[in-house]
């Protein structure tokens, strides 16, 4: 009797599903500036920046630790 | 009878190795330097790439040290020696050919111009590294004709990256910046759905590529649908006056001071995305002003503010009988002046031609 081969769960990349995600935020953040929901400074764009490619570099540092 | 004592029954601990600074196989981001220092000292690699990082802005001081200890501090991985044109040789031609090149003693097109050109490869071979190493996800081991193929895809990546911002930078400045966010939005979901099912990795450079200049074009509040090129304009009575005056890129000059203008307010509205916007008025005019600009200076009757983000406003009153102009200014990226003169080197003179504003009354200085 043959054993039915078992299906091996494929883990997600961390590190672009953090980039992804603070891209597509970053992008909504974008979006609203706009259509003038909000006005974007560069006191807000400055560290909204630093985060998404602190994420970013945080996210696929630790990943390589695995 | 005693037993012989021919044996030395006291238990004697093997003297501790000496701790040998080597660069690390297992906790490496290039060639394993700091992760081999944090070991040798006893502290975190992060923290000791944090200090690399900080001194690679000292004059490169980092770097060299970086590829000086790739060369010269052993691998704790034994078989690393049994692997010839490994990165680290790559490193060390790398760094022998800079220090060559910048002491040779030729002046002129050569000697530190060689030397800042080979610098300059190198740091970009370096981005290229990094960019690749980011996007892929995979380790700069093995050969070193795998490592310059690697920089060589970084490299290409970063430059489509640069295209990619620039456009959309000026895509953004340009009515496109509702395009721009949705596409930026359009990768980030393309990077989770990536996550799962693989193979969209590389897509983060060129999405922040994309995202960051989109972004200090919004925070700039760039728009550069005025032209380009540099607009004077003298009209000679508030008639001809109009309320709105636009440069994309260049400079803007509105100049007033040959007008006829008569008392009361005078509003007028002067933008530009990229450059300088400047306004003279003659000495018997009342000015208020406010401005906004995204990243530069405003210089109004010799009062300068700079940075980013500069919001000015003076706003004055006149006394009965003077024409008063209220001018309020949006630049992205410039300069906003106002004043009766226009300076000889850039802007206005020092003396006391720049005016300040006597015609007005009570000032209250924003």
């Amino acid at each position: 009797m043959r054993a039915e081969p078992r299906a091996v769960a494929r883990r997600p990349d961390p590190t672009s599903l953090v980039a992804g995600l603070a891209i597509a935020a970053f992008g909504v953040v974008l979006l609203l500036d706009a259509t003038g929901t909000l006005d974007l400074r560069f006191a807000a764009l400055a560290p909204l920046a630093c985060g998404v490619v602190g994420v970013i570099l945080l996210a696929s540092g630790l990943t390589r630790r695995d | 009878m005693l037993p012989a004592m021919s044996e030395d029954t006291t238990t004697q601990t093997p003297a501790p190795a000496p701790r040998r600074l080597k660069r690390s196989s297992s906790d490496r981001v290039l060639g394993g330097v700091c992760g081999g220092l944090g070991a040798y000292l006893g502290v975190d690699p992060i923290i000791v790439r944090v200090v690399a990082v900080v001194l690679a802005f000292f004059g490169g001081a980092g770097i060299l040290f970086y590829l000086a200890a790739w060369l010269l501090v052993p691998s704790d991985d034994p078989t690393a020696k049994a692997a010839p044109g490994r990165a680290a040789t790559i490193a060390g031609v790398v760094v022998l050919v800079l220090a060559v090149g910048s002491l040779l003693p030729f002046r002129g097109d050569w000697g530190w111009g060689a030397g800042g050109f080979i610098v300059s490869v190198l740091l970009v071979g370096l981005a290229g590294l990094a960019v690749w190493r980011l996007a892929s996800g995979e380790r700069a081991t093995g050969g070193g004709a795998d490592v310059v193929r690697r920089a060589g895809l970084g490299v290409a990546l970063l430059a489509a990256s640069l295209i990619l911002a620039i456009g959309g930078a000026w895509a953004a400045a340009t009515d496109g910046a509702t395009t721009i966010a949705i596409i930026v939005i359009l990768a980030g979901g393309a990077l989770v759905f990536g996550a799962f099912f693989g193979g969209l990795r590389w897509l983060i450079v060129p999405a922040l590529a994309l995202a960051l200049p989109a972004g200090v074009v919004a925070a700039a509040d760039l728009d550069v649908k005025g032209g380009v090129g540099e607009r004077v304009y003298r009209p000679a009575s508030a008639a001809a006056l109009r309320d709105h005056y636009r440069v994309g890129i260049g400079r803007l000059v509105l100049d007033l001071r040959d007008a006829d203008l008569p008392p009361g307010d005078h509003r007028v509205r002067v933008e530009a995305g990229v450059g300088q916007v400047l306004v003279l008025v003659p000495s018997d005019v009342c000015v208020a002003s406010k401005a906004h600009v995204g990243v530069g200076a405003t210089e109004v009757f010799q009062r300068e503010n700079g940075g980013v983000d500069v919001d000015w406003q003076d706003q004055r009153s006149a006394p009965h009988g003077t024409p008063r102009v209220i001018v309020d200014g949006d630049i992205g990226l410039g300069d906003f002046q106002v004043g009766e003169n226009e300076r000889r080197d850039h802007g206005f003179d020092e003396g006391a031609g720049v005016g300040t504003n006597d015609a007005c009354g009570a000032a209250r200085r924003g």
